[in-house]
């Protein structure tokens, strides 16, 4: 029971903190090559598109376009997302045709503004979309989940150590006579302490287990989706930080809260206590 | 110097009130004491000071020529294995055996389990508890429940033992044997004080008996060695 909460209390600032990790190693990969996409409509013809195509290779802050048609795309969905027999059943594609195009170098956000304004007065264009935007979004959530995890790793972790000291101090209140005669009889405090402290190791130990347990879950469920998210934006999932270093932290991180618990409730509760 | 020595020695409570009130005595080595006087007289508080289970307000108590007021807490534990302690409810842990009971100051000063046994089985020899040292406490009288807790104290064969209220809720006869099993390990060298507001047992026991009020010594004179059970009922205020 102690085990979980302690556990919970870990393993969230410790799963944001990989979420963090793993977009910030994402952003740094899409900084370098922002761009935008054009979605046509349904029924745009070869004609359009090749209009556009043109267009943009014309311009000059554009460096590359790539075209993907709509059987392209239903391709690609198929692929990605194994509901190819299921799609056989529809009539007609229901994906459209799309435009990639990468930005030059240095390019500013105004002309990134201007372009996709007269994108998206073109006949046959759907909607327009600039990855700078999502991109710059990511930033945002990437900065926000820092400080998010910061936040929370302060709190849970004072959420684990209160946690460990109330039950340690639980487990000193029921044993308390046996204290008083310890401490009678000679016990010094080391002696009187060291079970706690052993208690609040295995507490925070427990905790990290339970923790990396449940990261390691979490990570499992979401990494096929995710992969095919990514694979989307042609991106390989490569998820990092959770590797046998992060574990050690983690368990280590829990060890040293539960006995930071225990010393809190060991410290409480035996200073004063009465030998008769 | 005795081996016990206590000099003007006051133990005063937030509230003010003196439970120990300016106190000098001293106990010499091998002697046997018996501290009476009312409720509330300060009978317990005297043995706490002895074990510095409290500190004094002001005073020194000289143990072994070392005044155990001053005494650093860190080596308080040291200076406690050294002192046997019973209780009128002997403290005793209902989840352990009585060999286990006995055997806790022992194992606390780190005698491996051989002088462990060893030592334990001699221990409940003497209160005649002998074949009982598997049993739990519940499954004991309570005459033989105060034997294990005097047991645990002198398993360690201290120099001094301090006994509170040991007789409290015992029968008369019961009260009487424990009291002389006390008398038997001070004939053998060991420094006995015995807090005990049971009158009519102590003055039979042919020993010193200090009577405190309200914190001060009133009284402090020695009984005859008995002669037969007669009850000398004169000086108790
Ligand atoms: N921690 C404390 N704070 C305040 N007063 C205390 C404290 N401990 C004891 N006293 C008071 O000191 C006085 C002496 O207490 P003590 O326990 O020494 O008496 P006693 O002679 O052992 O009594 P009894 O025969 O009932 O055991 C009492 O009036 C008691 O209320
Ligand atoms: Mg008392």
């Amino acid at each position: 029971m102690v085990w979980f909460v302690v556990g919970i209390a870990l393993a969230l600032p410790a799963g944001l903190w990989l979420v963090q990790v793993n977009m910030e190693e994402m952003t740094v990969e899409w900084q370098g090559r922002p761009g935008l996409s054009v979605y046509f409509e349904l029924d745009a013809s070869p004609e359009r598109i090749y209009a556009v195509k043109r267009f943009l290779v014309q311009t000059p802050s554009v460096k590359t376009v790539k075209v993907t048609s709509a059987a392209d795309a239903l391709a690609e969905f198929k692929n990605y997302s194994g509901l190819g027999d299921a799609l056989e059943l529809l009539n007609e594609n229901p994906l459209p045709a799309s435009l990639q195009a990468q930005f030059a170098d240095g390019i500013t956000g105004a002309v990134v503004d201007a372009l996709t304004e007269r994108l998206g007065q073109q006949v046959g264009v759907g909607e327009v979309v600039v990855e700078k935007t999502w991109l710059e979004r990511l930033n945002d959530i990437s900065s926000v989940v820092s400080r998010l995890s910061v936040v929370l790793a302060i709190l849970f972790g004072m959420g684990a150590v209160l946690v460990t000291a109330s039950s340690v101090r639980l487990a000193i209140e029921a044993r308390l006579d046996e204290l008083r005669v310890l401490k009678l009889v000679g016990a010094t405090a080391g002696q009187i302490r060291r079970p706690f402290l052993y208690f609040g190791v295995i507490y925070g130990f427990g905790g990290g287990v339970i923790a990396s347990m449940l990261i390691a879950i979490t990570v499992l469920v979401i990494e096929p989706p995710l992969q095919s998210l990514l694979g989307s934006y042609d991106q390989a999932l490569n998820m990092v930080g959770f590797d046998p270093i992060f574990l050690v932290v983690l368990l280590a991180v829990g060890g040293s809260l539960g006995v930071l618990g225990a010393l809190i409730a060991v410290r409480q509760r035996l200073a004063a206590l009465e030998i008769f | 110097m005795g081996q016990i020595e206590l000099q003007h020695v006051t133990k005063r409570f937030e509230n003010g009130h003196e439970a120990v009130a300016d106190v000098s005595t001293s106990f010499a080595e091998g002697s046997m004491t018996f501290l009476t006087g009312r409720s509330g007289a300060g009978k317990s508080t005297f043995l706490k000071l002895l074990i510095r289970a409290q500190q004094p307000t002001r005073g020194k108590i000289f143990v072994n020529n070392i005044n155990i007021a001053g005494m650093p807490e860190r080596r308080l534990p040291r200076y406690r294995q050294h002192i046997g302690v019973v209780f009128q409810d002997h403290h005793l842990l209902s989840t352990r055996t009585v060999f286990d009971n006995v055997a806790t100051p022992l194992r606390v000063a780190g005698l491996s389990e051989k002088d462990v046994a060893r030592r334990v089985r001699p221990a409940l020899t003497t209160v005649e508890l002998d074949g009982k040292e598997g049993l739990y406490p519940k499954h004991l009288s309570t005459g033989e429940q105060q034997r294990v807790g005097i047991a645990r104290a002198v398993v360690i064969r201290p120099k001094i033992l301090l006994a509170d209220e040991p007789t409290g809720n015992l029968d008369p006869a019961l009260s009487r044997h424990i009291m002389e099993l006390f008398a038997r390990f001070n004939q053998v060298g060991t420094t006995v004080i015995v807090a005990s507001h049971d009158v009519s047992l102590i003055e039979t026991m042919g020993a010193r008996i200090l009577n405190l009020e309200n914190g001060r010594i009133v009284s402090d004179r020695v009984t005859e060695v008995p002669s037969g059970l007669e009850n000398s009922s004169g000086e108790m205020s």
